[in-house]
This record gives structure tokens, sequence and C-alpha cells, in this order.
């Protein structure tokens, strides 16, 4: 049956009201588990809060392995589910200075918005800094262009690259995530408490 | 007062939360695996097949196939020898056994050209035409007769008779002069005994067909 506007349940209009409804609710559930400060964000890197590990790898797992409910069921057809492109390098080099900035600014993208909404004059500063970047990428897009539009992969996933079940994947994720939050756990203990 | 066991258990939270996870993508792996109807269902089919559209007549294809439209790409699925002795003008070849080549994919699953399949008769095209749509692909369609009925009605049409109506006439000066398009010229007294007629060999052209990805919107945002 889903998604449900490709297959005619709502109409196409629908998506941008939808969108808008989606950016509120994640707006608002950023802001109230305390996503908008950028201590709280940063506490990721230094070991003092893994808020922001435990909650978006939560997100992706519960999201992943339901989809893959939905599916098994048939209430919706994974095949129809739009795959973003890779680009091995692009995304290598954005996920880098993406980290750099998340690290040095205390904010992504996203979360920025959110406490620009709350009034931190620092999110602020990080919004215009991110307008300079567009600024710049975009006068200085025939140097990135190569970058940009090169070593591109497809809309691969995982499963086009193990060539092993989407089931298995997923299993070996939530092991990983797991993992990952037990190991954080014991981190912030050993790391100083700090205050924020 | 507080109650106990909630305590008890809420101090645990943490692992019923994880192992929950850890449950929910175990059933994941543990489910029957079972062959999925993805995208055509029969239901589907058979609306396409009972759709009259899928067919176009030979007359039409000539008509379109001398007004030079560009919106047509003719697919031969007989066998290579087949193509090489006749074909129709810009048609390419894609044999009935390599349908599915992935080679292929490129010229049959795209959406800016009206396909029309053909072969002898209508009996090979129509079983690529229901193959193709199983894979889901667009603008289908079968040339009414193949081949055969092409010969029959374009290049070697039949003398209405007297009792005939306007159209019938009309129809037979028009395949006929479509007949000369296509390199057969038929004088009006033509015997029947004549065939084979000279079949003029057209030197196909070979269209080639731009594989344009599909532009999909690319979805903003991120954490």
């Amino acid at each position: 049956m889903g998604p449900l506007i490709p297959n005619g349940f709502l109409s196409y209009e629908w998506n941008i009201i939808i969108a808008v409804l989606i950016g509120l609710a994640f707006g608002f559930i950023l802001e109230a588990s305390g996503f908008s400060s950028s201590r709280k964000l940063a506490g990721v890197f230094y070991g003092y809060d893994f808020a922001v590990l435990k909650v978006f790898f939560t997100a992706a797992l519960v999201s992943v392995i339901g989809l893959y409910y939905m599916d098994y069921l048939g209430w919706i057809n994974m095949s129809m589910l739009y795959v973003h492109p890779t680009y091995l390098w692009g995304a290598i080099i954005g996920g880098a200075i993406m980290g750099i900035g998340f690290v040095a600014g205390g904010f992504c993208p996203g979360t920025s918005i959110c406490a620009v909404a709350i009034g931190k004059l620092d999110a602020w500063v990080y919004v215009i800094g991110i307008m300079i970047g567009i600024l710049i990428f975009s006068e200085a897009f025939p140097i990135f262009e190569k970058i940009y539009n090169g070593y591109y992969l497809g809309n691969i996933t995982l499963v086009d690259s193990f060539e092993l079940p989407a089931s298995w994947i997923i299993l070996a994720v939530t092991l990983l995530a797991l993992v990952a939050f037990f190991v954080s756990d014991i981190v912030r203990k050993r790391v100083k408490k700090v205050f924020y | 007062m507080i109650n106990r066991n909630l305590a008890k258990i809420l101090s645990k939270r943490y692992i019923i939360l994880a192992s929950l996870l850890f449950v929910a993508a175990l059933g994941l792996v543990l489910l029957p695996s079972y062959q999925k109807n993805e995208n055509v269902t029969a239901e589907h089919l058979l609306a396409k097949v009972i759709n009259p559209e899928r067919y176009i007549t030979s007359d039409v294809l000539a008509d379109k196939l001398i007004l030079k439209d560009p919106s047509i790409l003719l697919i031969d699925v007989r066998v290579v020898s087949e193509y090489e002795k006749y074909t129709l003008p810009g048609a390419i070849n894609i044999p009935f056994d390599s349908i599915l080549n992935p080679n292929y994919e490129g010229y049959l699953n795209q959406d800016q050209y009206d396909i029309v399949l053909f072969s002898n008769d209508n009996f090979k095209a129509d079983q690529a035409w229901l193959l193709l749509n199983r894979k889901d692909y667009k603008n289908l369609h079968v040339l009414n007769g193949g081949i055969n009925g092409w010969y029959h009605t374009i290049l070697n049409p039949p003398k209405p008779t007297e009792d005939m109506p306007q159209e019938a006439f009309e129809l037979y000066n028009f395949r006929q002069a479509a007949a000369l398009y296509f390199g057969v010229g038929i004088k009006t007294k033509v015997k029947k005994e004549a065939t084979p007629i000279p079949v003029k060999k057209v030197v196909p052209k070979k269209a080639v067909v731009p594989v344009v990805k599909k532009k999909k919107r690319k979805p903003e945002g991120g954490c």
C-alpha cells in the first residue's frame, strides 16, 4: 500500500503539508530534548554526554526495523523508497567538514536553526557561518565540481555493497549500536562531569 | 510512596529497551522469507492487457513513420537473420531471447518514446510486451499483425471492391502511397501470384536512444 503519495492514497500536494508537520515536530522534539544546547551536542566529542549518539542511532534503528517489518507485512514497498545517490569523495570530505563544524561550533545545521529559534547568539553566528560557507561554495563551484559530481556510485545501500540480506545488516548495525551505547556509558562514567 | 517494583523495573530500563531493539532486529532475520510480487499485480496486468492502446495498427504506424514522428521507437524482436533480411525503417533489433538482457534495458526502460514491438505476427511481440510490462516498463505497444500484417496492409493492400464505402478507397490510396514511400512500388494491376514481391532492402537506421537518468528531487536536511 505505501508509500502513500506515489501510490495515490494521498494527493501530491500533501507532500509539503506533511513535510511542514514533520519538520515542526522534529524541531520541537530537538528543542525539548535539549539539542539546542551546543554544550550538550559537543559533549559527544568530549565524552560527557552521549545523547546525540544515542538519539540518532536509536532513531535510525527504529525506523529501519519498523520499515522492514512494514515491508514484510506489505504495508510499504521498500523498492519505491528514495535512496540518496552516493558520491564517494564528496560524502567523505563533506562529512569531515560537517564533523569539524560540529565539534567546533557545537551545532549541526538542524539544531543550529532550532537554537536560533530560542534566541541563542552563538547559533546566529553558526547560521551566518553556514551562509558564508554556502556563498563560498557556490562562487567556487567550478573548482569543486569534479568532487561534487565525481566518484558516483549510484543509489547504493549497504545491502548492495555487502550483498547480504538486509535483515543481517540490520542485526549487525543493531549490535554495533548496542555496543556503542554500552561503551559510551562506560566512557561517560570515567570522564569528569561537566555542568551545563 | 514509591512503588518499589516499578522502581526496580525502571532501574533496568536501558537493558530492557536495548534487548527490545535486539529482539526486533533478530525477528527480521528469523522471519521466513517469501517471494514478493513486486510492483505489477495480476489486476494491474489485466487492466493493461485489455487496454486497446496496447496495439497500434500498421496504418497508424505507417502514418507516423511517414511523418517522421520522433517519439516512435521500433523494436524488432525477431532473430538477427530475419532482421537483416527485412525490417521496418529505423527499427532496432532486440531478439526475443535477449529481451531481458541488461544491455538493452536503456532502450526499453524509458518514458520518452512510444515503443512499438513487432515480430512476424503478434505472437512473439505480445509475449515480449507481457514480459516487459511485468518489469513495469512504460509506453509499450505491439504492432498489430506484425511484419506479416504490415505486408498485407501497407505493402500489398487488398484492392477494395466497388461496393465498399469511400473510406475504404481512401485507405487503399493511402496504403499505396505508403508502400511507395517505403520503397515498394505497387502497380495497380499487380497479380496476387506475383509474391514474393521484390522487397527492397531498406537499410535500417540505427536509432540511438539517449538514456536519460530520471532526476529525482533531492531531499534536503540533516540532523
